[in-house]
């Protein structure tokens, strides 16, 4: 039996080294924080159900990248076929936030034709005594992109699955909308098994039936 | 049950606790995060800072010399011609014959080397990317033949921008991570006091063949503890599966007997003892047969305890010279601070590649193997403090140069763009297309790439997806096995793979494959399963060897 989603979208998670980007994945989909992280060495794969609205199922599909520059060769390969992507930095590391800029240089060359919906998000937010990067201009720089801007914590379970759940309600409005469509040949979305439309046309008929009686 | 654990895996992410209970498979896999990552994530932040150690394709590698004084005369030119010498295609593994070493590696030894030290002379300033790459070839990677490499004076002649651009890298991330307050609590609460240090068997045997009598001194239960212990696993380095250490067999004890007879030999015959190392090396006499196999020690058991001595001290000058004067702290012995030293004195001297995260896993084995020879029983949560300053002192210098030997003929795989990885993703998905043409397509029907997960195998030379004790077992024959850790290795990986068949024709779309092979069930993995995994690896060397064209196209 296959678990029943309407689609399946493909995101990245990208950023500097050590900004928890393994942390943060791993606290969505496994629900709890490891306590030590190998860095990751070229690309992580994982996944989870989320569901947007009532019997709305998503799957989502998480490529975990290596923050380290010398991956960069393997890492970019992964951008062309995401649908979205979380972009991290540490709030506690002001150096991770001015690259930010750098990194969305980075995808645009390499994502297209297609595009990615990228979210800004501020990580590590429990520390925020040791706090380099405010609130204010993150959501200013996020703004300037136009993305959303949204602050983590993966250690306190703080906002990880409204990260999660909020990009993917965007790129599913997106998606209804007809602004991002399924293409063959491109991973980031990919639409649900047919067994759902069936069930529903099924109900569409019978209840036609009931009407008539 | 089938569809439970699919709806598991849709909903949970990884799939873990399909393959490995919970209980044993997270604390094994969590000691081994621990040594891995605990202080050793040693990242290179974003863009900015590595940029400056980026380098275009690196020259064509130069074999460790162990190998090239083993294997010097021997004069084919490809490693599959020199198959045809041998009687049928296939070989038994155990006493196996080692392929020689591609001559033209010993010959351009000698030019490359006049070569790099004109270029690295001229360095003044560079302007371009191209510029930058060209003047920093690695030159330090070269003079690594014998004994006299690595002199003090033409280590002064590294670019000192290099370096200096390098030292600040490394020494930024570090003092970022320094900073950093423990985010976890210490899990090392109640250790008892069951650390023994020993005298180095080696060492005994280096001054005299007396053995069997190791000096043994009970320590103190350890004042302070590492913040993370990162040792795992060391009291089973050798002996599988089980708690305890199993009796000797009679074979073993033979065995264990030959080892002892060659090291303590005059001149050790160092293809005999490639010999018996190749089906594993006993963990008794392993920290010097290592030393012996990465071409570190000399095989004149005369010149040994010299060089040892000299080779400690050049290291130690190393630290002096380059780590000592940008790092103001106190010296730390902790195993963190010791890792730190060794990288960031591996990575000064060799700007080509600078640090890479993976590399960091490589200097754990040596570490360890050198520290069993000292400590007696687990290692795991023991306080390098308890070990006196010559013995920390052998043991940091050693692994760096024996981490050093190994990573000159890996190179490669480290430097910019990781040639070397991408090739061997390559040539793996190329073998198991031959050797394996239903696994092959059953990753082509699903859009498996095999970069998705070999990338890692080749990286980490598949550390990340074995037990230590199995990855040292791996080593022993690496070490014993001509281009070891990277042709050899290709096989390895191809055995590996095909080792899971079964579970990977199991699964049936993406997301399954790719889960099982990121997680696959390694932990209870002992000598025997490496010895078949190393017997089949041989196997399709062999068999590709006396047929290079189903290989190479």
């Amino acid at each position: 039996m296959e678990a029943i989603w309407l689609y399946q979208f493909r995101l990245i998670v990208i950023g500097d080294s050590t900004v928890g980007k393994s942390c943060l994945i791993r606290r969505f989909t496994e629900g709890r924080f490891p306590q030590v992280s190998d860095p990751t060495v070229g690309v992580d794969f994982f996944s989870r159900l989320v569901e947007i609205e009532p019997g709305k199922r998503i799957k989502l599909q998480i490529w975990d990248t290596a923050g380290q520059e010398r991956f960069r060769s393997i890492t970019r390969a992964y951008y062309r076929n995401s649908v979205g992507g979380l972009l991290l930095f540490d709030i506690t590391n002001r150096r991770s936030f001015q690259n930010v800029h750098e990194w969305l240089e980075e995808t645009k060359v390499h994502v297209q034709p297609y595009q990615i919906v990228f979210v800004l998000v501020g990580h590590k937010c429990d520390l925020d005594t040791q706090r380099q990067v405010t609130r204010h201009e993150a959501e200013k720089v996020a703004a300037g992109y136009g993305m959303k801007y949204i602050e983590t914590s993966a250690r306190d379970a703080i906002n990880v699955e409204k990260a999660f759940t909020d990009l993917t309600r965007e790129i599913y409005e997106l998606v209804k909308r007809g602004e991002i469509t399924i293409q063959e040949g491109w991973e980031g979305v990919k639409s649900g098994f047919v067994p759902n439309v069936v069930h529903s046309s099924e109900e569409v008929v019978k209840s036609d039936r009931r009407c008539l009686c | 049950m089938a569809a439970a654990r699919r709806r598991e895996a849709e909903w949970g992410g990884r799939p873990q606790p399909r393959w490995r209970p919970q209980e044993v498979g997270a604390g094994d896999r969590r000691r081994r995060r621990q040594l891995e990552s605990s202080g050793l994530a040693w990242p290179s932040g974003g863009g900015v800072l590595g940029a400056p150690l980026r380098l275009p394709l690196p020259r064509p590698r130069l074999q460790p010399a162990l190998q090239a004084r083993a294997m010097a005369g021997d004069n084919s030119k490809q490693f599959w011609k020199r198959s045809a010498k041998l009687p049928g295609s296939i070989q038994p593994v155990y006493g196996a014959q080692h392929p020689p070493l591609d001559p033209r590696l010993t010959k351009n030894f000698i030019k490359e080397r006049s070569k790099v030290n004109a270029v690295s002379l001229k360095n003044k300033k560079a302007s371009s990317f191209h510029e930058f790459a060209r003047n920093t070839s690695d030159a330090w990677d070269i003079g690594d033949d014998e004994d006299e490499d690595f002199s003090t004076s033409s280590f002064q002649t590294l670019n000192s921008k290099v370096a200096l651009a390098t030292a600040a890298q490394v020494l930024e991330n570090h003092s970022k991570l320094r900073m950093k307050p423990e985010r976890s609590q210490s899990t090392a609460a109640d250790i008892t006091a069951n650390f023994k240090v020993i005298k180095s068997s080696s060492d005994a045997q280096l001054s005299r063949n007396s053995g069997d009598t190791c000096l043994r001194n009970p320590l103190h239960k350890q004042q302070s503890l590492p913040l993370r212990p990162i040792i795992p696993l060391v009291a089973r380095i050798s002996d599988q599966n089980a708690s305890g250490a199993p009796p000797m067999t009679v074979r073993e004890k033979t065995r264990l007997e030959k080892f002892r007879q060659l090291l303590s030999s005059h001149n050790t015959d160092l293809d005999e003892l490639r010999k018996c190392s190749w089906p594993g090396v006993p963990r008794e006499v392993r920290p010097v047969t290592w030393r012996l196999l990465s071409g570190y020690l000399p095989a004149n058991t005369e010149r040994r305890k010299m060089t040892l001595q000299r080779k400690r001290e050049e290291y130690f000058g190393f630290i002096e010279q380059y780590y000592d004067s940008r790092n103001e702290e106190h010296h730390q012995d902790t195993y963190r601070q010791i890792f730190e030293r060794i990288l960031f004195i591996w990575a000064i001297r060799h700007p080509a590649s600078g640090y890479v995260q993976g590399i960091n896993d490589l200097v754990t084995p040596f570490f360890v193997v050198f520290l069993s020879e000292y400590v007696e029983e687990d290692v795991e949560n023991f306080d390098v403090t308890n070990l006196s300053q010559d013995m920390l002192r052998s043991i940091e210098a050693d692994s760096f140069w024996c981490m050093s030997k190994l990573l000159d003929g890996i190179q490669d795989n480290y430097t910019f763009a990781q040639p070397g990885i991408q090739k061997k993703v390559q040539a793996l998905e190329e073998l198991v297309s031959r050797i394996d043409e239903q696994v092959h397509n059953h990753f082509r029907r699903y859009e498996v790439e095999y970069l998705q997960f070999a990338f890692r195998w080749m990286n980490n030379l598949l550390m990340r997806e074995l037990p230590l004790r199995c990855t040292i077992r791996l080593w022993d024959t690496y070490q014993s096995e001509p281009e070891g850790f990277s042709h050899f290795h290709l096989y390895v990986c191809a055995a590996f793979l095909i080792k899971w068949r079964k579970e990977i024709l199991d699964e049936e779309d993406f997301q399954g494959l790719l889960m099982l092979l990121q997680n696959l069930p390694t932990i209870h993995w002992g000598n025997e399963e490496i010895g078949l995994l190393l017997a089949e690896a041989y196997r399709l060397k062999y068999m590709f060897a006396d047929a290079p064209n189903h290989y190479r196209r």
